[in-house]
């Protein structure tokens, strides 16, 4: 008899929700994490969309570890000196059953583990699977790890290890991988009292601010974003990889750069620096997904680049979870039929197809590409931000001048075709669905 | 007969996050050193006085390879000889008791003297070398000036060894997979163990004086201080050490420090 019916490697949020669903169809589970606890090796930017936990966790809320519930969503454009931020607060948001929250990963992580445990799975810390395992026709069936006496068998295994799958690479799933699918995410954490973040951001008790920036990173393509902890605030930028490498810039000086705009700086003046954290993003969603199955094994979260990261949204655990859990009860059902091939294992990407998992990738596929253009990064900013500094501007005794004419000259200003802006606003339009 | 390693369960952390707790480097030495000793058929026992979740120390331990883990179940705050004595009522038959010198949590590296002393057997503490041979070992002892103590261990002995000593093996992946389930003792450790703590930081206790004499504030001031005024009370003498011990103690009697 094999060690497990099913090995989940990586106890992230896709590794959990995985161990949950597949323990709780009454599978053996095995849940292998290379980190001393789950969630110490893992970081992001910091709100977590748990919609999904519904289906796992009934009342999730209760027992999360929750920093603050998101009550305000903000878009920021940002030029050298100036901002535009649009601006949507729901107070209703913050109550059950909520919406959006900030939490910290080594404790919602290590919570969405406990979880696994208590369905049945059995959790293994410091311990790094280094490969797979292959019957003789094949088939994956287990997994080595880095431990003595370290190989595992088992009758499937679910790869949530995360971007940049080793597994999901040796197991032949990804073409060749090309550095511009993905984005380096880098973080700081700063510390402020907690009626500080409060009067700064408008927000009282557990409530808490999502706010995402275009522009203000240094001219390399990216975006940033600040997030609203207890007493922490999490501030950073997602660079592109090739043109982090190409401008020579450091992420700590494009971070230094992003706290001292003017629109950013009295939000985090005073606050004391706790962390610097950084982890790659598989950045290029749907166009960079692997093949999500073969005989033996499905992959779920980031390591299958099933990461939403397209501007105005940055969602990669809701993500990881949704996939996770599909894998889990896919797995589960397939050991019970006994059949494990890649052909039994289609109704994970049929799962996948059929709910928001790739349907949001699907539909927003060209919105990565077009935030990160060069001109979405370059000129737009700069262009909308002094429209709207002049459709403000009062000029007295010059009358106010039309807003027709005022685009018509920034567009020009900024060195932006008509052409381009129209088929650029097209493809917005249609990308954003 | 068998083989003991003592560990000691610390939460670094003033919120108590068991997440971040653990045994020291000299911990971890110890019980590398326990299940190296061992002879064949011997048993090896690993034992934390601590609260439940140190339990997790033990699984790693019965997962490296210990035949046996027990927890006493303890106040933390109880003292070194406290814990000795609790540790002394568990580990009977024991040929060689091995700890850390030193814990998590800057530990005076006294519990393993006291544990000698409630067993009755030798010690060899503040070890830096440990050298395992089938009837007797060698083992090197730090001393003050950088001096060395190279001593023979052969009958029954508490050992406590630096972090540097020994590199705990990786447990197997089978052993870590076991130990989940394994069985942890638990024995539930004497109840009024806390020795009278002194949370508060230290002050030297209050000396009381005389009012002050003198006919202005000034010279009161003077006087309650003896700012200004020669006070050339120092004074060589060349005594034997027990004269020298009565004097000191007569002339801090005499200026008022002792009671
Ligand atoms: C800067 C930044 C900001 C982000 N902001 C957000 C945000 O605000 N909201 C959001 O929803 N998403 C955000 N994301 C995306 C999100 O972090 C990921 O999409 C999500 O963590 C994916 O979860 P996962 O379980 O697939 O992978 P991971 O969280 O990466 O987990 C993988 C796990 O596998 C373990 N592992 C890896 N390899 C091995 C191995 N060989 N053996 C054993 N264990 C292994 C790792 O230690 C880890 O625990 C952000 C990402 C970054 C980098």
């Amino acid at each position: 008899m094999s060690d497990a019916d099913v090995i989940v490697v990586g106890a992230g949020p896709a590794g959990s929700c995985a161990a949950i669903a597949a323990a709780r169809a009454g599978r053996r589970v095995i849940l292998i994490e290379r980190g001393p606890f789950p969630g110490s090796k893992n970081m992001y930017g910091g709100v977590v969309y748990p919609r999904i936990l519904d289906e796992l966790v009934p009342r999730w809320w209760e027992t999360a570890p929750i920093q603050r519930w998101v009550v305000r969503r903000s878009t920021m454009v940002l030029s050298e000196t100036g901002a535009l931020t649009v601006d949507y607060r729901s107070n209703a948001w913050g109550e059950p059953p909520y919406n959006g929250a900030t939490a910290y990963r080594p404790d919602f992580d290590e919570w969405l583990s406990r979880q696994a445990v208590a369905a049945g799975a059995q959790l293994v810390t410091s311990t790094t699977v280094t490969g797979l395992l292959r019957d003789a026709s094949g088939r994956i069936n287990g997994v080595r790890t880095d431990r003595p006496d370290g190989d595992l068998s088992a009758s499937m295994v679910i790869a949530c290890d995360g971007v940049n799958s080793f597994l999901a690479k040796e197991a032949g799933l990804y073409t060749a991988t090309d550095p511009a699918n993905f984005t380096l995410g880098v973080k700081e954490t700063l510390a402020l009292p907690k009626h500080v973040i409060d009067e700064r951001f408008g927000v009282r008790d557990d409530q808490g601010v999502d706010i995402e920036i275009l522009g203000g990173t240094s001219g390399v393509n990216g975006g940033g974003f600040v997030y609203t902890n207890l007493d922490t605030i999490a501030l950073g930028a997602v660079l592109k990889l090739p043109k982090l490498a190409a401008q020579k810039k450091r992420p700590e000086e494009i971070i230094a750069t992003l706290k001292a705009h003017p629109a950013i700086a009295p939000l985090i003046e005073g606050a004391e620096v706790k962390e610097y954290s950084a982890h790659v993003i598989p950045e290029a969603g749907y166009s960079m997904m692997p093949t999500m199955v073969t005989d033996g094994m499905v992959v779920a979260g980031d390591a299958a680049a099933l990461c939403l990261a397209a501007g105005i949204w940055l969602e990669g655990v809701n993500f990881a979870m949704a996939s996770g859990m599909y894998a889990g009860e896919v797995a589960a059902a397939a050991v019970a039929r006994n059949d494990v091939s890649a052909k039994s294992l289609t109704a994970y990407t049929d799962k996948l197809n059929a709910t928001f998992v790739l349907r949001d990738h699907k539909k927003l596929r060209k919105v990565p590409g077009l935030v990160l253009s060069d001109r979405v990064q370059q000129k737009y900013p700069a262009f909308v931000t002094s429209v709207v500094e002049r459709v403000f501007r009062v000029d007295n005794p010059q009358p106010k001048p039309g807003l027709r004419r005022i685009v018509r000259e920034e567009r020009k200003r900024a060195g932006i075709k008509l052409s381009q802006l129209i088929r650029d606003g097209w493809t917005g339009l249609r990308g954003f669905g | 007969m068998t083989v003991v390693a003592c560990l000691k369960w610390v939460t670094p952390r003033a919120d108590d996050d068991d997440r971040f707790a653990g045994i020291s480097a000299a911990d971890q030495s110890a019980l590398e050193f326990a299940l190296q000793s061992a002879q064949p058929g011997e048993d090896v026992v690993a034992v934390c006085a601590g609260p439940v979740g140190a339990e997790r120390a033990l699984r790693d331990a019965v997962a490296c390879g210990v035949t046996r883990a027990v927890r006493i179940d303890l106040d933390p705050r109880a003292s070194s000889s406290a814990v000795a004595s609790a540790i002394a009522s568990v580990v009977t038959e024991a040929r060689l008791v091995w700890c850390g010198d030193y814990s998590l949590d800057r530990g005076t590296g006294s519990m393993p003297g006291f544990l000698a002393a409630r067993l009755g057997i030798g010690q060899a503490l503040g070890l830096i070398d440990v050298t395992i041979a089938h009837d007797a070992m060698t083992v090197v002892r730090r001393l003050d000036g950088a001096r060395r103590e190279i001593v023979r261990v052969s009958g029954p002995a508490v050992l406590s060894v630096e972090g540097s000593t020994a590199r705990l093996r990786r447990a197997s992946l089978r052993g870590v997979l076991a130990a989940d389930t394994a069985t942890i003792d638990v024995v539930t450790g004497p109840s009024s163990v806390v020795d009278t703590v002194d949370e508060k930081p230290f002050r030297p206790r209050a000396r009381a004086l005389a009012a002050p004499a003198g006919a202005s504030a000034l010279d009161r001031v003077r006087s309650l201080t003896d700012a200004g005024s020669v006070t050339a009370r120092s004074e060589t003498v060349v005594l034997d050490p027990p004269a020298a011990a009565a004097r000191i103690v007569s002339t801090l009697r005499e200026w008022g420090y002792l009671g």
